[in-house]
């Protein structure tokens, strides 16, 4: 019985401490689908859900406990390093600072359920000086509702998932590749709108020393320093003449900037 | 939300912060 299904029932466990690991770390597993199917086999009785939980929920601390360590030792830093690997171009710094200031620590109980804030949240929880205790009690909780609620979701539509899952025995040696080449293309697809994403930014950037030139020209473009007050905090510098922008005040503090007047924006 | 407000010409620096630093250029501290 060398099947798909034979190799899930065998290493299910495993499989799914690798799997939320490697995707919590920033790799582009998703780890829903197996946590989702090892709910539907564990309520047929093939898998136990308490391993399949604190297997996921063991995972995912370990995950985001390592992002927490390089978040309080390299600071904002390491937000640019876990961009460029989430593939998550709607993971924007500045949003994901913003949206941790305004709810802290308790952020973490849902950040694994918003695309590209779930990889996100425990650096900054580090760079930001969260207490470890308070970090490890929050990310548990919300790895067990994120873990808690796939399992649920497999259990309670165990019926479909046991048809797929046949669909899938029935194709022998070819349930790998097709499972491989589903992997393939959601991997794919990420990479290339990742990609799409980059190419915008890149076209639309200005390089530092072009808006040096600017200065030194006498050209006045209007700089804005779009930072959180986090980020502004954790680095009190900014660029001369640049203006602090505060998301709830932008009207008053653009009020006689001429709408055709060159601006450049930056954050960390 | 710049762009929304009218705003045409409207580009991020490469970098940010960090890249104008490494760069060398000034920058001065806030309060």
């Amino acid at each position: 019985m060398n099947s798909l299904v034979h190799y899930v029932l065998v290493y299910g466990v495993p499989l799914i401490f690798l799997n939320v690991l490697l995707e919590q770390l920033g790799a582009p597993v998703p780890a829903v689908p197996a946590l989702i199917v090892a709910g539907a086999l564990s309520r047929d009785g093939k898998l136990s859900s308490t391993q399949v939980l604190l297997a996921a929920i063991f995972a995912s601390l370990i995950a985001d406990y390592l992002w927490f360590r390089l978040g309080r030792r390299f600071g904002y830093r390491i937000l640019r390093t876990l961009c460029r690997i989430s593939l998550s171009p709607d993971s924007c710094v500045r949003e994901t600072e913003a949206r941790f200031e305004r709810w802290g620590l308790k952020s973490l109980l849902i950040a694994k359920f918003v695309p590209g804030f779930s990889t996100v949240a425990p650096p900054l929880a580090g760079a930001s000086g969260s207490s470890t205790l308070a970090f490890l009690t929050y990310d548990g909780i919300g790895a067990l509702l994120w873990a808690g609620s796939a399992v649920a979701a497999g259990r309670a539509f165990h019926h479909a998932i046991d048809r797929v899952l046949a669909g899938l025995e029935n194709l022998g040696g070819w349930a790998l590749l097709v499972v491989g080449s589903l992997l393939a293309l959601a991997i794919g697809l990420k990479w290339a709108q990742r990609a799409h994403f980059i190419k915008q930014l890149r076209l639309a950037r200005i390089e530092p020393h072009e808006l040096k030139e600017m200065i030194d020209r006498g050209d006045f473009p209007i700089v804005l320093d779009v930072r959180s007050p986090g980020g502004r905090k954790n680095n009190p510098r900014a660029i001369p003449t640049a203006i602090l922008l505060q998301k709830e005040s932008i009207d008053t503090q653009l009020g006689d900037v001429a709408p055709h007047r060159e601006v450049v924006l930056y954050c960390t | 939300m710049l762009i929304d407000k009218g705003y045409t010409r409207v580009r991020p620096l490469a970098g940010g912060l960090d890249g104008w630093i490494d760069a060398g250029f000034p920058v001065e501290a806030i309060e």
